[in-house]
C-alpha cells in the first residue's frame, strides 16, 4: 500500500553500541521522497555511525530499518538472534543507496571512469559499452568530463569528491548519504562540491548530509536536524531551526563553535 | 781328503756366490725404500728439491719390475710440477715414456704439463667449454624449478593470506598453523622430510615432484605472510567505498584491494624470488641435477675449482635478470600513483 507521501527511508529506534559506549540512541527518522535532511552536532554525537548503518556498514543492535515501506537488512534466526541479512541481500540493498564519504576514498588503482565504471561493471554485471556509457554521462553531470582518462592521484580534493559522488551516482541509487563531504576540502574547493550536491537536490535525489557547513544547511536543506551523544535533540526547517532552536543552549555553543 | 776338499770349496764358492746375489738383491731393493723413505721424510720437512736429489738416486734397471724407477720419476716430474718447474717435470715424465712409452701415468702427466705451460685465460675458456654443456642442462632445470615456484607460490600466498585474515576460525587458524610450519623449520629439512621422509609413511614422488612441494609449500607460507601483509596496509577506507557501491567482499578483495597491493608487494616478493634461486640449491640433495647439483658434480670429476666460479656466475646473471624485470614490474604496478 504504496502512498504518495510514504517515507523513503524510515528509522525506528535505531540503536548501536560499541562495546559498552551507544554511539546511536534509539533515533527515529522519516525522509520522504525526494527531502534534503541536514544533520549537524559535534564530534562523537554519532552522524557518521547513523549513516553507515542505514547502509549496514555498521550492524545495529536494536531498531528496525524500512526502505521503501519494507522492512530491510536483517534476520531473526530460530534462536531469535538478530543478525545481518545473507550477504548478497545486503549488497543489493546497498547498491540502492549511495554514499560520499569524508576522505573521497576513490580507488587509485584506477582512472577517473574506471572508479565510476566500477560499480555499474562490477555489481550490476552491465556491459563495458554500457557501463562506460553510464559513467561518462555520470561524470559530465559533475563536471569532470575532461578528466576521464586521468588517475584520482592527479585530482584537487574538489574534483576527488566529485568523482565519489559520479561513482555512488552510476549505482543510480534511490538514496543519497554524504558524511562530511567537504571537511577534508580547502575552503575554496568546498563550494564546487555543493553546486554539485544542490543539482542533484534540484533533480529530485532524496539526500541524508551530515556537514558542518551552515551556510549550506540553511540554504539546502528541507529539515535540519540537531544530534548530540546518540539522540535528535532538536529538528526543523532551517527557518524554525536556526531562528527558534538556537534557544536551546547547546545548540547555540555548538553554532557558536562552528561558525 | 783333497778331493772332499776341492768339492766342498767348489759348493762352497757356490754356495757363496748364491747368498752374496741374495744379500745384493736384498741390499738393492731395501737400498730403494731406504731412498723413497728419505725422500718422503724430506717432502715432510718441505724440503722437496732435496727430495728431488734423493729420488734421481733410483737408476732403471732393465727387467726391474718392482716400479720403483717408474714410481721415481713420476714423483720428481710431480714434485718438478709443484715447484712450476715444468722443463724439469716433463722431463722427469719423459724419461718414464723413454721405456715405457705407454705409461698412462706419464701420458697424463705430460697433457696437464702442456695445460699449465697454456696461458691461463685459454685455459680458462676451454674449462669453460668443458663444463658448460653440462652446467647450462644444470640451471635449465635450476630456472624451471624457479619458473614453477613463481607460478605457484604467489597463488598458494594469497589463499594462505586470505585464510589468515578470514572471520572463519577454523580456516585462519589453519592458516596460522601452516605458516608457523613451514616458516619454523629449514627448508632444508622439510625437502628431507618429503623425499626421504614420506617414503616411510607410503608416500612416495619423484624428486622434482618433491622439490616442487617443498619449494612451493614453504614459499606459499612466506608469501602468504607478504600478502597479508600488503591486504592489511590499504586503507580501510576502501574496503568501506567497494561495499558502499553494492559490492561483496570477494568483488572489493580482487577489484579493489588486492590489485593495490601489487606495488607494495613487489619489492618484498622480489626478494623472496631471489632468495628463491639460490634455494633451489637445496633440492641437489634430494637427488635433483639442477645448477648447484651439476656444479659439484663437474668439480669433484676434475677437481677444477672453474665449475663452482661458472656456477656462481650464472646464479649472479640469473639474481641479475631477475632483480632487473622486478623493478620494471614494480615501476608499472605502481604507474597510478606518478602525478
Ligand atoms: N568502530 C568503532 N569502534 C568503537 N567506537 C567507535 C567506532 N566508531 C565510532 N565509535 C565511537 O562512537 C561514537 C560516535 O562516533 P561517530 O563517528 O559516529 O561520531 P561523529 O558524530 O561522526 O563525529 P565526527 O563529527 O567527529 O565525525 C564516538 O564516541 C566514537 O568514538
Ligand atoms: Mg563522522
Amino acid at each position: 500500500m504504496k502512498t504518495a507521501n510514504q517515507p523513503l527511508l524510515s528509522l525506528k529506534g535505531i540503536t548501536k553500541q560499541f562495546g559498552s559506549l551507544t554511539a546511536v540512541n534509539g533515533v527515529d527518522l522519516d525522509v520522504c521522497p525526494g527531502e534534503i535532511v541536514v544533520i549537524i552536532g559535534p564530534s562523537g554525537s554519532g552522524k557518521s555511525t547513523l549513516l553507515r548503518s542505514i547502509n549496514f556498514l555498521e550492524e545495529i543492535e536494536e531498531g528496525t530499518i524500512l526502505f521503501e515501506g519494507q522492512e530491510i537488512g536483517y534476520v531473526t534466526s530460530k534462536h531469535g538472534r538478530r543478525h545481518l541479512d545473507a550477504p548478497h541481500k545486503i549488497c543489493a540493498l546497498r547498491s540502492e543507496i549511495g554514499m560520499v564519504f569524508q576522505h573521497f576514498n576513490l580507488f587509485p588503482h584506477m582512472t577517473v571512469l574506471g572508479n565510476v565504471m566500477e560499480g555499474p561493471l562490477t555489481v550490476q554485471k552491465k556491459s563495458p559499452q554500457e557501463a562506460r556509457e553510464i559513467a561518462i554521462d555520470m561524470l559530465a553531470k559533475v563536471g569532470l568530463s575532461d578528466k576521464r582518462d586521468v588517475y584520482p592521484a592527479t585530482l584537487s580534493g574538489g574534483q576527488k569528491q566529485r568523482v565519489a559522488i559520479a561513482r555512488a551516482l552510476a549505482m543510480r541509487p534511490k538514496l543519497m548519504l554524504f558524511d562530511e563531504p567537504t571537511s577534508a576540502l580547502d575552503p575554496e574547493l568546498i563550494g564546487e562540491v555543493f553546486d554539485t550536491i544542490r543539482d542533484l537536490g534540484k533533480e529530485g535525489m532524496t539526500m541524508i548530509i551530515v556537514t558542518h557547513q551552515m551556510g549550506f544547511a540553511k540554504e539546502m536543506a528541507d529539515r535540519v536536524i540537531f544530534m548530540e551523544k546518540g539522540s535528535f535533540v532538536a529538528q526543523g526547517t532551517p527557518e524554525d531551526f536556526f531562528a527558534n532552536q538556537m534557544e536551546h543552549d547547546r545548540i547555540k555553543s555548538f553554532l557558536n563553535r562552528i561558525l | 781328503m783333497k778331493f772332499f776338499n776341492g768339492r766342498i770349496a767348489k759348493r762352497s764358492i757356490l754356495l757363496f756366490s748364491c747368498v752374496l746375489l741374495f744379500a745384493a738383491s736384498i741390499c738393492f731393493a731395501k737400498d730403494y725404500d731406504q731412498l723413497f723413505t728419505e725422500a718422503n721424510d724430506a717432502m715432510a720437512q718441505g724440503d722437496l728439491p732435496a727430495a728431488i736429489s734423493i729420488l734421481k738416486k733410483v737408476e732403471f734397471e732393465k727387467g726391474d719390475d718392482s716400479g720403483a724407477f717408474v714410481r721415481s720419476r713420476m714423483q720428481i716430474a710431480r714434485l718438478q710440477f709443484a715447484l712450476k718447474d715444468m722443463n724439469a717435470a716433463s722431463a722427469a715424465a719423459k724419461e718414464v715414456l723413454a721405456v715405457y712409452p705407454d705409461n698412462s701415468e706419464a701420458l697424463n702427466f705430460m697433457a696437464s704439463v702442456q695445460q699449465e705451460q697454456k696461458p691461463r685465460y685459454k685455459v680458462f675458456i676451454e674449462d669453460c667449454l668443458r663444463f658448460l654443456p653440462q652446467l647450462l642442462k644444470g640451471a635449465v632445470m635450476t630456472i624451471t624449478l624457479v619458473v614453477c615456484i613463481i607460478l605457484i607460490s604467489p597463488v598458494g600466498g594469497l589463499l594462505i593470506a586470505l585464510g589468515r585474515i578470514s572471520t572463519f576460525k577454523p580456516v585462519s587458524g589453519l592458516c596460522w598453523f601452516f605458516i608457523w610450519l613451514f616458516r619454523g623449520t629449514p627448508l632444508l629439512l622439510q625437502l628431507f622430510f618429503i623425499y626421504y621422509g614420506l617414503p616411510s609413511l607410503g608416500i612416495t614422488f619423484k624428486p622434482f615432484t618433491a622439490a616442487i612441494l617443498g619449494l612451493g609449500l614453504n614459499y606459499s607460507a612466506y608469501l602468504g605472510e607478504i600478502i597479508r601483509g600488503g591486504i592489511q596496509s590499504i586503507e580501510h577506507g576502501q574496503m568501506e567505498a567497494a561495499k558502499a557501491i553494492g559490492m561483496t567482499y570477494w568483488q572489493a578483495m580482487r577489484r579493489v584491494i588486492i590489485p593495490q597491493t601489487y606495488k607494495r608487494l613487489m619489492p618484498p616478493i622480489g626478494n623472496e624470488f631471489i632468495a628463491l634461486i639460490k634455494d633451489t640449491a637445496l633440492v641437489s640433495t634430494i637427488a635433483m641435477v639442477e645448477l648447484m647439483r651439476s656444479a659439484d658434480q663437474m668439480f669433484n670429476a676434475y677437481f677444477n675449482v672453474t665449475a663452482l666460479i661458472l656456477a656462481a656466475l650464472i646464479y649472479l646473471l640469473f639474481t641479475t635478470i631477475f632483480t632487473f624485470i622486478f623493478e620494471k614490474i614494480e615501476i608499472r604496478a605502481g604507474i597510478y600513483e606518478n602525478r
